[in-house]
């Protein structure tokens, strides 16, 4: 019998919260606002905020075409590869006090993770046979391999402190971190990982290919590359992994250094991570969206290996020396 | 790196948009701005100058001969093939043509980009053949000339200031002149004559008399 | 519940394609100019689209010169269903002054049918936007014979 409940809870945790209904309502809104506050600081008006649920419905209903050169089934089914990888994240991810699913490695589990989506667009965008999605396939790498150090090194500094402080030396679980949190206040509010957290506010747009770092999907010059011959359905579903990506990424930014703002009540926590969500995704992507134009894939890779990872590096340092 | 639009970008997080709003907001074409052809057929006189100085051949002229000898001549404007120089609204002696500030050309059919209008010309008044040739004049220069303008509206030329340079013949749009610089002679076809007035107007020495 | 969710979403995201067949710069700008701060057809849910297979609305400028008639069928053939073409500016409808010449293939709906024409040359930018709220209100309609 206890089978059962637990069963038909964990098939609550994976469909509804905060698995697939939560990101998708969650992630979508966060795209709208995203595009709204791009425009609204661009003078201009902007979509609605619902917008891309729009997108994504007119996506649902268009005819979807499969070119003769494609690799039918990779092509269809690497949209819901990615798709499915980022539930799972979020799955990982606590909300403050609550944790769907927790282990004692799940950053490293997170750290695979994010690379899935990345992957299943190469392998989808390799299957169209398209050449433009060769030329975003090599950026798409590029990007990846750039975000990857700085990521790692701004997990560690994280673990670093944490662990240093509940002597187990590195901490690699996020439920720990957020109870850790729970005790001793947020993380932001310690020295050693400012930088840190400033290196994973310049590292989210480039995780989801948000404008400056979107060389890999530029619709201006490689028809947006790796997607250039999907339609439909699956390029419905792309977007929504876009949006969700957005998602798992600032709420990932929560969990490691807004940590213990929560008030033990699991519908105002959702809220208020949704919330904290919007605000890093207007800081972080909005905000450098508007000014900025495109960066060229080996000024990403400059930019990330030598500013953000050098950001990361000291916070790992001073989190060494237990500062 | 520099980043000149950081704070503009803040600052307009919390200002109004410049946004013009428009289907919401109707908006008026600036003065002078040449949107959808007006055809007045009721000043039209069919010279055809419209249609020869058109460059996209948006003009199409069609003469219906009616039952009583008249004809009823239609002119249609296809927006769909005009360029907006106004070049056939400047040629027009009549005004016949205008263009209006309605810029809201958006068309699922090709007919509603159309814009025509028709009216019926009177019959030209038939005259003896030997009468039309009679305007041909030569005076000697520095003579006092006694012309007068004719009742019919059709022009007649001052031999004593004409310098023959052919310019009317050359932009009469119904070939009704004929000037020969060697002979001196100006001569009108009355018949052919649609009264439009070019001539006058093109006339460097301003000696055509309408 | 599903199908009516999409065939009523379906006019409020109508993702533009720009293909130019040989137009003189005029009209491209222009479009571009819908999408400014001062237009801004994003509030009413137009997006540039960067590949065709995106799109549902086809914008050609230009007279479809014979070098551009092919690219420009394949690049409309490659839109999937429900889509709208929309010509915009005189020289895709008649050829404009280009009419007669040499190289000239057009006008685009001896080719393909033709759902919306803006005329105008250039047309103005809140032409261009009446142009596209129709073409999206066309996309609906087409949407929904489909079901």
């Amino acid at each position: 019998m206890t089978i059962v409940i637990d069963a038909l809870q964990y098939l609550g945790y994976v469909l509804i919260f905060p698995g697939f209904l939560f990101c998708f309502l969650a992630g979508m809104l966060l795209c709208g606002i995203d595009r709204k506050l791009v425009a609204k600081m661009q003078k201009r008006v902007g979509p609605p905020i619902l917008q891309p649920f729009y997108d994504f419905f007119k996506l649902c209903g268009k005819e979807t075409i499969i070119p003769a050169a494609a690799e039918r089934n990779t092509f269809m089914l690497s949209p819901l590869v990615g798709l499915a990888a980022l539930v799972v994240i979020q799955l990982f991810i606590p909300v403050f006090g609550f944790t769907a699913f927790s282990g004692i490695g799940d950053i490293i589990v997170i750290l695979y993770l994010l690379l899935v989506p990345a992957l299943a667009m190469i392998l989808g965008g390799a299957a169209s046979g398209s050449p433009y999605a060769g030329v975003g396939l090599s950026r798409e790498m590029v990007t990846i391999i750039s975000c990857e150090l700085p990521l790692v090194l701004v997990l560690l500094a994280v673990a670093k402190t944490v662990g240093g402080a509940i002597g187990t030396g590195l901490c690699f679980s996020l439920s720990q971190i957020a109870e850790y949190q729970e005790v001793n206040g947020s993380l932001i509010t310690k020295i050693s990982m400012l930088p840190a957290a400033a290196a994973m506010l310049l590292l989210i747009p480039g995780e989801t290919g948000s404008h400056p770092f979107d060389a890999a999907e530029a619709e201006t010059e490689i028809c947006e590359g790796l997607l250039a011959e999907y339609s439909g359905a699956p390029l419905g579903v792309f977007k929504l992994s876009h949006a969700v990506k957005m998602l798992s990424l600032t709420s990932l930014f929560v969990a490691l250094f807004l940590g213990g703002l929560g008030t033990g009540i699991l519908a105002l926590d959702a809220v208020l991570l949704f919330l904290l969500c919007a605000l890093i995704t207007a800081a972080s992507i909005s905000f450098v969206h508007a000014f900025t134009a495109r960066l060229k894939i080996e000024q990403i890779f400059k930019y990330y290996w030598t500013v953000v990872s050098l950001l990361a590096a000291v916070s790992l340092a001073l989190a060494w020396y237990g500062l | 790196m520099d980043f000149p639009f950081m704070k503009e970008a803040i600052s307009q997080l919390f200002s109004k948009s410049s946004c013009a709003m428009y289907p919401a907001v109707p908006s008026q074409a600036a003065p002078g701005y040449r949107g959808r052809i007006e055809y007045h057929p009721e000043l039209c006189i069919s010279c055809g100058m419209c249609e020869r100085v058109c460059s996209g051949n948006a003009i199409t002229r069609s003469v219906e001969n009616l039952e009583d000898g008249r004809d009823k001549i239609t002119l249609t404007f296809n927006l769909g093939s005009c360029t907006f120089c106004a070049t056939c609204a400047d040629f027009c002696t009549k005004h016949a043509i205008e263009f209006t500030g309605d810029y809201h050309m958006v068309a699922t059919k090709e007919e509603d980009l159309l814009v025509s209008g028709s009216f019926i010309k009177a019959a030209p008044k038939k005259k003896a053949p030997a009468a039309a040739k009679t305007e041909g004049c030569q005076t000697p220069a520095g003579k006092e000339s006694g012309v007068k303008p004719r009742d019919d509206g059709k022009p007649v030329n001052d031999p004593a200031r004409c310098v023959y340079c052919t310019l009317c013949a050359k932009k009469c749009p119904a070939q009704a002149l004929t000037v020969d610089r060697a002979a001196k002679t100006w001569t009108l076809d009355e018949d052919k004559c649609v009264s439009c007035g070019t001539c006058a107007q093109v006339c460097p020495k301003n000696c055509i008399i309408m | 519940m599903f199908k009516r969710l999409i065939a009523e979403r379906t006019g409020k995201s109508p993702w533009l394609f720009h293909i130019n067949a040989g137009s003189c710069n005029g009209c491209d700008i222009e479009l571009v100019s819908v999408l400014t701060p001062r237009y801004d057809a994003e509030r009413l849910g137009f997006k540039l689209a960067g590949s065709p297979r995106h799109a549902d609305i086809v914008v050609v400028t230009g007279p479809v010169t014979k070098q551009s008639l092919p690219r420009v069928l394949r690049a409309i053939s490659q839109v999937p269903e429900p889509r709208c073409i929309v010509t915009m500016g005189s020289c895709p409808q008649s050829g404009n002054v280009f009419r007669g010449s040499y190289s000239i293939a057009g006008p685009l709906s001896k080719y393909v049918p033709v759902d919306v024409d803006v005329a105008g040359c250039a047309p103005k930018p809140e032409a261009i936007i009446d142009g596209l709220t129709l073409a999206a209100k066309i996309l609906k309609e087409k949407r929904g014979r489909m079901n």
